[in-house]
């Protein structure tokens, strides 16, 4: 009777249930995505009420979100400006200008091996042709708009935050959430995950420091892979290794592959209590594609890591193991003995699911189809199997902003991911066909925008459910 | 849904982390290697229609991780399967010592009828050899396996594996040895066999010992 009642109230008020309260850890959403499609260019003036305010700032950050790994130096500027006549780049803009990203987002899905190729045939595609190997530097893949002033002056926000010389975190994680620009992104991380000091002047002596600490735990305990208490922990990181992001190039090069050795089995030995598990190999991928991107401005999934010099390896590698260690801290009971943390966040999914879309929960319970069939590996991966490693950068800017993103909004994700399928789901009418279609979920040209959309739903959940945790179960 | 069949056979396919066990599905479903794949999380799943002794039979595939962790969440996936590709790499000893404890994981958990059939992969690797023809067949005979060396790259007994795999489920089925009737059995009828079912000399479809067909 009274679940009944709670359902019936859950139905009722969809939209706001409860009192309207701050959520922790969640304070700084995109807003109501449906708000940005009204929302006209460029042209408004500054606005004293709220609900336009937001507008624009999801606005922002739908804009913001097609940065990344497009390229910007001087050598594209010619070549792209010679390209296209009809896009003049300003002279004396080298860095960010909008114009010229606005031309490399068009032209980022290209690798520079290809782009001299196109000029000499003077063709000139208009929208990019989604490889069926998501690329790395492709966060544009679904084609949202250029960078705009508002974007451009987002950036200039983040440079001064952090060039302060006591990083206000704070206000940091609120520009975060919506999407950190591709320039500062590894800095920003650096900072989110607690790895560097929000004091400016103490940054270069951690890292140092930290950089220092981690090579010698390398020296002290990376031989001890062949001794019989370690060899199955090194042999299972032996054979995942060259598994991990198998379609891309850039982990095929045995540079990489020592690097991801290296990071793991440092890793594993000192957490006994879980120890190596398969899927923290995908963990440590876009750190390392972060980190390295402050060095790569060529198309990074053929990159060469073995040309930089050592001491740039040895840094991006020690940075990546302290990051990565700062985000399996929070998230450690997913890897522990029987794996609690994800038995519990299935559960929890299930609950929520049942509560948002009963048409999806008592299909499944129809067909037979039980969560942990398809939601294991969303949570012990992070969804990564599930999205282009494009899209798992920009949804871990968001993780890293929010409190808990990693083990507790996660969830969130997931059921807003679920239900993003809900009619494919429910148009499928046998066990067989469900799983194959949660299991192999049409992703591949995924991009900013559709994470972004995704997050802003899974803040709506959260906001429903986080001041009221009992709702969502039964 | 259009394909029809008179059985449905629930499938494991279990054995250590990086023995084959995905590239023998794959090979199996698409008739191709799969060189660029990535290590199982938890289970995924495959399914193919086959025809057996006359009959067609719908394979639903659970391809289990191979790696411990995992272990206390693949097991809830062995409740109710009929049939088990079992595997090792013929190139590791270790993969090959492993085999006892899978096996009784299988036996205990899925069922005690279960058909098991006990895959020596990577046959292409006859270089690397670490475990005998010999001595794998002598294990699988001692414990009532079938046995088979296989190549999930060059597709070598794949097909063949889940095949035997099945026909003997069927036999066993048709000598009233297992009773697909009984919860768990991790078979079911497909449209096919309902029909057929449902002609007045079945009637009674619990009466499976006079299924003597």
């Amino acid at each position: 009777m009274a679940t009944d009642n709670r359902i019936n109230f859950w139905r009722r008020n969809a939209k706001v249930p409860g009192s309207v309260q701050p959520v922790y850890g969640a304070q700084h959403p995109p807003l109501d995505p449906r708000l940005r499609r009204t929302y006209p260019k460029d042209t408004k003036p500054k606005f004293n009420n709220i609900k336009t305010k937001k507008a624009s700032s999801f606005y922002e950050f739908a804009r913001s979100t097609n940065d990344a790994w497009d390229i910007d130096d001087e050598e594209d500027e010619e070549f792209l400006g010679t390209f296209n006549p009809a896009v003049s780049i300003p002279p004396g803009l080298h860095t960010t200008s909008s114009i010229q990203n606005q031309v490399a987002t068009r032209f980022d899905f290209l690798s520079v091996s290809i782009r001299y190729t196109l000029q000499k045939q003077q063709s000139l595609p208009v929208r990019p042709i989604i490889p069926l190997v998501a690329r790395i530097s492709d966060q544009n893949a679904s084609g949202a708009p250029p960078m705009t002033v508002r974007e451009k002056s987002r950036l200039d926000k983040f440079r001064q935050l952090l060039a302060s010389p006591n990083t206000d975190l704070e206000e940091l994680r609120k520009h975060s959430w919506s999407g950190i620009p591709r320039e500062v992104r590894p800095i920003t991380w650096r900072l989110l995950s607690g790895y560097l000091p929000a004091n400016k002047e103490r940054r270069e002596l951690v890292l140092k420091r930290k950089r220092e600490e981690y090579f010698r735990f390398i020296e002290q305990y990376y031989h001890s892979r062949t001794d019989e208490h370690y060899k199955d922990t090194y042999r299972q990181i032996h054979i995942d290794i060259p598994r991990t992001n198998p379609l891309i190039p850039l982990f095929q090069q045995p540079a990489v592959q020592e690097i991801f050795e290296r990071i793991l089995f440092i890793w594993a030995i000192r957490h006994p209590a879980s120890g190596y598990v398969q899927g923290i190999n995908d963990l440590v991928t876009p750190f390392f594609v972060v980190f390295l991107s402050e060095f790569v401005t060529e198309d990074m999934e053929n990159f060469d890591v073995a040309a930089l010099p050592l001491e740039t390896q040895r840094n991006i590698e020690a940075d990546s193991f302290w990051c990565m260690s700062k985000l399996l801290d929070g998230i450690q009971d997913n890897y522990t003995f029987a794996q609690p943390g994800i038995q519990n966040k299935v559960k929890a999914l299930e609950e929520l699911v049942s509560r948002i879309d009963e048409d999806i929960h008592n299909h499944f319970k129809r067909y037979e189809v039980e969560y942990l069939q398809f939601a294991f590996r969303w949570m012990n991966n992070l969804l990564m199997r599930e999205l282009p490693l494009r899209c798992t950068i920009r949804l871990w800017d968001t993780y890293q902003a929010e409190a808990e993103g990693f083990s507790h909004f996660h969830l969130y994700v997931c059921a807003a991911f679920l239900i993003k399928w809900r009619k494919e789901i429910l148009s499928m009418v046998d066990f067989q066909g469900l799983l194959m279609l949660l299991q192999n979920l049409p992703t591949i040209h995924w991009g900013n925008e559709e994470v972004g959309l995704l997050l802003a739903e899974a803040y709506r959940l959260k906001y429903m459910f986080a001041d009221a945790p009992s709702h969502y179960k039964r | 849904m259009s394909e029809s069949y008179d059985f449905l056979f629930k499938f494991l396919v279990i054995g250590n982390a990086g023995t084959g066990k995905s590239c023998l599905l794959h090979q199996f479903i698409e008739k191709r290697f799969k060189d660029e794949s990535n290590h199982t999380i938890g289970v995924e799943f495959g399914s193919k229609i086959i025809s057996v002794v006359n009959k067609m039979v719908k394979l639903q595939i659970w391809d289990t991780a191979g790696q411990e962790r995992f272990r206390s969440v693949t097991r809830s996936y062995y409740r109710g399967a009929a049939g088990a590709l079992l595997v090792y790499d013929i190139t590791s000893r270790e993969t090959y010592n492993a085999l006892t404890t899978w096996l009784s994981d299988a036996r205990m958990l899925a069922s005690q009828n279960i058909v098991i059939i006990l895959c020596g992969n990577k046959k292409d690797l006859d270089a690397d050899r670490e475990v005998t023809f010999l001595e794998a067949s002598r294990f699988a005979q001692e414990n009532e396996l079938m046995f088979l060396e296989t190549s999930a790259l060059t597709g070598e007994n794949v097909e063949e594996a889940f095949v035997q795999c099945a026909r003997k489920i069927l036999n066993k089925i048709e000598s009233g040895e297992l009773d697909p009737e009984r919860m768990g059995s991790g078979i079911q009828y497909g449209d096919a066999a309902l029909r057929q079912l449902r002609s007045p000399r079945r009637a009674q479809p619990q009466g499976t010992q006079e299924c003597g067909c």
